[in-house]
Parts: C-alpha cells; structure tokens; sequence
C-alpha cells in the first residue's frame, strides 16, 4: 500500500539524477532514465488500480493525521494519477540537443508533480506540488529559446506568482480560523469556514489555483504561451496540468467548501470562460491561438459541469475533462508542424492525408457528434443544467450551446481549408512521425471509449459516488474520530 | 495594548501584500515587477506567520530549562520556511528572464516586449498584423524625397 | 489622473484585504494541529528544535518538493542563461582591489563554518539546511566577486547537487525497506539535545544544506558571467 507514494518520488528521483548523467560514463543511461521513471510510475499505478477495492488513505512518514501528510487514494484520485505518466511519455520531448537534460529534468518534475496534486490529501502539500508543476512549467516554456517564449515565460510567471500570492493568503486565513491543514480535517470543520470570510478565502484559492486551470480573471497568458512555446510542451500543458489544476479546486469544494455560493463562483467563472473564448477563438487567425482560446472555452465547460450539485457534477465534470486532456492533447500534437496562420494551410490534407484525417475527428468530437465521446460529455454536462433550472444555469446552457455553434464555424473553417485545392505557391509541411503516432493513440483511446461506453459509465457511477462521500472520506484518513477536538 | 501590537502587525503584512499586487498589476517596467513580487511574497510570509503567534509564548525550541511554557505554532513556520524558498526560486527565475528579455528586445518595458512579441509570433505564423505599422511593411525602404533643382523641374 | 486611479486601486485593496482579515482571531489561535505537534515530537522525533521536526518529519514532503522547486528554478535559470560560458571569457574582468581580495580570504573559512553550524546543528536550534546552504553559497560567491576569473567548476557543483538530492530520497527510500512509508525518521532517535541524536534529521538537512548551497552557488556564477551572449 505505500507503493503509491512512489508514483510521487520515482520522476523526483530521476530529476535529480539526470544532471549527473551529462558527465562521462553515465551518459549513455541520460536519454533513457526519464521514460523507464514513468514507466515504472504507470506501472505501479496500474497494480494499484487492480489492487484496489475501496479508498484508502498513506499517512506519510508514519505519522498520524492530521499531524502528518496523508495521500487518499479513491478512483478519482487513481484516474487522474493514472493519466499522468501515459500521457507524458506520449508527449515526451524526444530532442537530443545539449540541453535535452535540462528539459527533461523539468517534464519529469511536472510529472511527478501532478501525480502528488492528484494524489495528495493536505492543504498546503497541494500548495507545494502546485507551485512545483508551476516552475517546471515556466522552465519548459522557456525550453526552445526563441525570444518571444521569454516574454511569453516572463508574462506567465507573473500572473502565475501572484496568483499564488492571494492563494498564499487565502491558506494563511484558513489556517487562522481552523488550525489544521487536512483536507479530511478541514472537511470536519466546513462548518467553521462557511461565513464570507471562509467564502473570499475559498475565491482566493481558486484565484490562486486558477491560473493553471485557466480561469477566467487569470487566464491572460494562455494564448501568448501556446503561440510561443513548442506544441508538444503546449499539449503538455493544456492537456494534462490544465485538469489537475481543475481537480484541486475540484477536491477542494467538494470537502472544505459544499456551498451553494461557492458553486455558482465556479459557475460564473465557467460561463465567462466559455463566451471569451469561443468568440475569441472564432476571431483567431493561426492555428496555435485558436487552439489556445478554443482550451479557454472548453475549460469553462469543465468549471460549469463540475459546478453542478453532487454526483451530476462530478460524473459530467470528469467526463469534459478527460475527454479535453485527450482531445486537446491530440491537437497540439497535430499542431506541431502545422503551427501557422490558416490561410497558408490550404490544401495540408494532400501533404498528409492522415494528420487531416485525425483532426477532422477531433475536430468532430469536441464539437459533440455522436457517437462520440464528446456528444456525452456535453450532453452530461446540458442535462444537468436542464434539471435544475435557475436562472443562472439557463444562461450557462445557453452559454455552451451558442459556443458549440461557434466552435463548429471555427473547427469546420479549418477542416475545410485543409482539403481545399492546395495552392501552388505556398508549401505545406507534413508531419513528423512521431507526432502522428501520438496523436493516433489518442485518436485510439477516444474510440475505445467511444465504444465501451457502457462499462465506462458504471465506472464512473461508483467513482462520483465516493468523490461526493465526504464523511466517508473523513472516516478513511482520519480514523473514529470525526468531530473537533 | 495587546490589540493595537496586534493591528500593527496585521497593517504592516496587508500593506506589503497590496503594495506588491499593485506593483505587479499597475507597473509597466518589468524590473519594477520583479521587486513587487518579492515585496508581495514578504507580506504574504508575514501573514501566514501571524497566524501562529500567541500572546506570552516562546520559540518552539525544547531548551534544557523545564519546559511547560506554552510555544507558538511551529506549523506555520514550517510552512513560511517552504514558502520564502519558493519564493526565491522563481525570483531568481523572473531575473534571468529579465535579463533576457534586455538583451534580445532591448526593452524593459512590458508593452514594448509584448508588442515585439506579438510580431514575432505573427511573423513566424505568417499571420499578416491586425494594426497598421507605422514603419512600411517589409524591407522596403522609405523613398527618398525628390529634390526640387533651381529651374523648377524634378529630378532626385 | 493616473496617480489618482493607483490611490484608488490600493485603498479598494487595502479596504478589502482589512476587511476580510479584520476578523481574524490574532494570538489566541486555534492550534489544533499545533498543539498536537508540540505535544508528539519529543517522543516520536526526538528533535529539541520543533520547527525542524516539522520540516523534515511531519511535513517532510513538502521539503522535498521545496527541494524539487529550487532545482527546478535553477535548471530553468540555466536554460534561459545559457549553458556553461566558455573560460577565456572571464578574463576580461580584473580582479578586485586589495581590500575586497583580503577580505575575502579572511571571509571564506567563517563563512563555511558559520554555514556548516547552522546547517548541522538544525535539530537542536534555529537553522538547519536551507538557511545554512544560503549562507554558504555567499561563501562561495565572495571569491567570485575578488577574483572573477578563477570560478568554481561546473561540473562539481552539479554533481554535489545531483548526489545530494538523491541522497535525501535514498533517506526517505530507506524506510520503505523496512515496510514503513516513505520518509519515516530512519536510525535510533539517541539522547535528546544532543547533536547526534533524532535519527536521520541530521543527515537530511546535511544533504539539504550541500544541495541548496551548491545550486545557488552555480545560479549565482551563471548570473555573474552572464556577459549577454547572443544565443
């Protein structure tokens, strides 16, 4: 049962060792150390998952909580822990430049830190992994060296560090008014912190954890940083560390926050997320920002599910996000050579039949087509909207379905200029290989989901039930004793 | 007296936090930015420290004297300890890009890089900018003006 | 116009920041976690400094990731900087004058000292790794500011860095072997007060101390001869 802990330090481990491997005999071992660390990672995540039966709390270092720092392991937790190393050793940075090392370091760093994010039951350890995922983020973008990533790296950091400044803030006002710093403590108290000032600590986090999850008042640097960085760190990115992100605040308003205020925050966030950034990716001209803006709109969707009451919200909210982190991630891949205005994209399908192919069925399931997974997750998240029906919730349905409308003009505007007679004057690249072979795993993953829709959703039955099972949770990490001291 | 000691310190940790978001918020001179952060971070530090100070308490350090005397919280200290590392680590980081950002823009000033920035991008996406220059467009050189000689004609 | 849209933005701010930590109940705080701590770690830990049982025990987790952000701030701090600058090019910088080149030298050995006391001695007063590893990458900086072209080699510090992260993992491994979870205080907890004494604290912030010292050591020199090469 303490294998799971090593899911969090195996990619620290390698971090720490690749440095070493620049000099003389270890040399050899430098390219390889990083994908095997994952492997091993996936692996021992996957005999977790078979192993497991029902959610179980690792106190670390052997100390009890609340004293000590506990990981809670439910299939929420082991679903998204799962994704992290598959999808980063699709995406693994495969140059053999001098500063390869470096690179790798920082992706193996942001790895092992989502693993902890999604894995972690304590406040401030959230905290710290966050801000981890945060500075090998910066380092990455800043990975190929062409000047507009520093702006773009700088511009990030900026918004990243304050935002972290008012989520500092707000730990600090919960540590004043409660004392403790467990989740499944804290859980025990939301009674304590349901006044307005438990309320502006609680948006204090989301300012603060939001700015990778891409919420709207902090979600300024997304399109520079995708324009400006390499797509598959882009993928990275906005595939994978977007959703851990969510999954905090997620984990967070489920134990410490259960309020009707603090789920139309998120609602309101989300609603604004999707109106900018569809409209703003209808306006893009290049591929790149489209993306990005298009990422903005999706995430808002995810804030909008996730803010429905109970089971609904979480089972529609894990359903956006996975299907986002797998489409997303697709999309960059495919972006990675194609990474310029539209226009000049005339006629990419004569140059590479698949690479169109395969974002044409993206492009198709981000927009909701059935059978594909996309219909249900936006179909999940109108549903649960539908049923409950205030005003607010209106306007959100609204919201998404008039930005479905707008992402088919966009998507379609693509498609249609990529199997347009190809001009003669300007050149098309194709794509690289390796790209295409990431982008078709995940083309694979959608269809098999596409196809076992059936199990995956029984699957996920059981898992919104023990997400929302909040005295269940505090029973699990904290033992018999529920109430205060 | 216990309450004004109090207020002191809590005006003390809210005005450094405001006065680095608003540093970060409101400069334009990217230097300027880095020092509000760090004054930022500081007044955060102090707030979250505040919340494990108790009246008539000592260090958490066991001394040889017998103990018994109530100690502050070690826990937010611990959690400051962690904090101000962070904090240096991504100042350190915001400086190397500043340097950078000198040396390949030759600005400092957030809206003159953003702009270079957004050049950059639309050059090498090939996208044509939404605003008009204000130096002609491409490598075209500004004509020269024609001269007007003594007898009224043109020739440059 | 604009001083007067600053003056109103920072009073909105002060307002609202007054305003919700106004409340907040300085000096009688709840210590539930806390007061538990104190109470646990002369037995469980056997630290005399608390802070430190914190640090590395109950909390170690959150020092490794602390570890993991300077590394990853100093790795991307040699990414934007460039890599290890060539070494002719220091020579174009004289060394310093008479004073600063005999300070130094003078300087150098309290400095190692002062930073290996505060880096050892953590269980027991305040101090411990990152504040000792602080004071002695200063150690290290003042020979770089006397004499800049001699510098340390590169290629040492990353390896006293890698070998010390690891080392603080292995650490924190080791109890895995013996069937507990990760990070659990290895070695007898020994007299209390003493300096060999809380099991492996010691040895953690020794390996947190070097790695600390020895990254920002190398993120000050590459700042120091950062000459604006064109890469």
């Amino acid at each position: 049962m303490t294998d799971v802990s090593l899911a969090v330090v195996l990619p620290l481990l390698g971090a720490f060792v690749l440095p070493l491997t620049r000099h003389g005999i270890l040399r050899s071992l430098g390219p390889v150390i990083g994908p095997i660390l994952l492997a091993a990672c996936a692996l021992i995540l996957f005999a977790a998952w078979s192993a497991y039966d029902v959610p179980y709390a690792v106190a670390l270092g052997s100390f009890a909580p609340p004293m000590g720092i506990t990981f809670y392991i439910d299939d929420l937790a082991l679903l998204f822990a799962l994704a992290v190393p598959l999808t980063t050793l699709v995406l693994w940075p495969g140059e053999s430049d001098p500063a390869a090392t470096g690179r790798q370091s920082l992706t193996l760093l942001l790895a092992g830190s989502l693993t902890g994010l999604a894995l972690s039951g304590d406040l401030f350890n959230v905290y710290v992994f966050y801000e981890l995922a945060a500075v090998a983020s910066y380092g990455l973008v800043v990975g190929d060296g062409r000047s507009p990533a520093y702006v773009a790296a700088f511009r990030y950091l900026m918004i990243s560090a304050l935002g972290s400044v008012v989520g500092l803030i707000g730990i600090a006002i919960i540590y004043f008014k409660t004392g403790t710093l467990n989740l499944a403590d804290l859980s025990t108290l939301s009674g304590e912190l349901a006044d307005p000032q438990g309320l502006a600590a609680f948006a204090m986090l989301v300012i603060g954890f939001g700015v990778k999850a891409e919420a709207f008042p902090v979600n300024g640097w997304v399109p520079e940083v995708y324009g400006a960085v390499g797509k598959r760190v882009a993928a990275l990115l906005a595939g994978l560390a977007s959703k851990l992100a969510v999954l905090v605040i997620v984990r967070i308003l489920i134990l410490v926050f259960p309020h009707d205020e603090t789920r139309q925050l998120l609602l309101v966030l989300g609603i604004l997320g999707v109106a900018v950034g569809e409209l703003a990716a209808w306006q893009a001209r290049d591929i790149p920002r489209m993306l990005a803006w298009s990422s903005i709109g999706q995430l808002g969707v995810v804030f909008v599910a996730f803010s429905l009451p109970g089971k609904a919200g979480v089972i529609a909210g894990v359903t956006v996000a996975m299907h986002h982190l797998v489409v997303k991630s697709a999309l960059f891949l495919l972006a990675d050579r194609w990474d310029r205005a539209i226009e000049s994209l005339k006629g990419a399908a004569s140059t590479s039949r698949i690479g169109a192919a395969l974002f044409v069925l993206f492009s198709l399931s981000l927009l909701g087509l059935p059978p594909l997974p996309g219909f249900w997750s936006k179909f999940l998240v109108l549903g649960g909207l539908a049923a409950s029906a205030s005003p607010l919730q209106l306007l959100a349905m609204g919201t998404i379905l008039a930005g479905t409308v707008i992402e088919g003009a966009y998507l379609l505007r693509v498609v249609v200029t990529f199997y347009a007679r190809p001009d003669a004057a300007v050149r098309v690249p194709g794509q690289r290989a390796g790209n295409l072979l990431g982008a078709g795993l995940f083309a694979l993953v959608l269809l098999t989901a596409a196809v076992m829709i059936n199990p995956l959703w029984q699957g996920l039955e059981v898992l919104a039930e023990r997400a929302v099972d909040t005295n269940g949770y505090q029973h699990t990490v904290l033992g018999d004793r529920e109430a205060g001291r | 007296m216990s309450t004004s000691v109090g207020l002191v310190f809590f005006i003390g940790a809210i005005g450094l936090c405001v006065i680095g978001i608003a540093g970060i918020v409101l400069s334009r001179h990217l230097f300027r930015m880095v020092l509000a952060l760090a004054i930022a971070e500081a007044g955060a530090n102090l707030l979250l420290i505040l919340a494990g100070y108790r009246w008539d308490a000592v260090a958490p350090i066991f001394t040889g004297t017998a103990g018994g005397q109530a100690m502050v919280d070690p826990v937010p200290q611990a959690m400051v300890l962690t904090a101000i590392v962070i904090g240096v680590g991504v100042q350190a980081l915001a400086l190397s890009l500043v340097i950078r950002i000198k040396e390949r823009y030759g600005t400092l000033d957030m809206q003159e890089a953003r702009q270079c920035m957004q050049d950059d991008l639309d050059d090498a996406g090939g996208v044509t900018p939404s605003r008009s220059r204000e130096r002609p467009a491409g490598e075209r050189p500004i004509p020269a003006p024609t001269v007007l000689n003594s007898t009224g004609g043109q020739h440059d | 116009m604009r001083n007067l849209a600053t003056l109103l933005f920072l009073g909105g701010l002060v307002f609202l920041l007054a305003a919700i930590t106004g409340t907040l109940p300085f000096g009688h705080p709840p210590m539930l976690v806390g007061q538990a701590i104190q109470q646990a770690a002369k037995p469980e830990v056997g630290a005399a400094n608390v802070v430190t049982a914190v640090v590395l025990g109950y909390r170690g987790l959150d020092t490794l990731g602390e570890l993991a952000i300077l590394f990853a701030a100093a790795t991307a701090g040699g990414l934007v900087l460039g890599g290890v600058q060539a070494k002719g090019r220091n020579n174009a910088l004289p060394a310093a004058g008479f004073v600063q080149r005999a300070g130094t030298d003078v300087l150098f050995p309290l400095l190692l000292i002062a930073g290996l006391y505060v880096v050892i001695h953590g269980h027991l007063t305040p101090g411990g790794g990152f504040q000792g590893g602080v004071i002695l990458a200063a150690a290290f900086f003042l020979p770089l500011l006397a004499r800049p072209s001699e510098s340390l080699s590169h290629i040492w510090l990353s390896v006293i860095e890698g070998l010390a992260g690891t080392a603080f993992i292995a650490l924190g491994l080791g109890a895995l072997y013996n069937g507990d979870a990760f990070l659990t205080p290895l070695f007898d907890k020994g007299m209390f007060g003493e300096l060999v004494s809380s099991g492996s604290l010691p040895l953690l912030y020794l390996a947190v101390g070097l790695k600390v010292g020895a990254e920002l050591s190398s993120l000050l020199m590459r700042l120091a001869h950062d000459d604006g090469a064109a890469s």
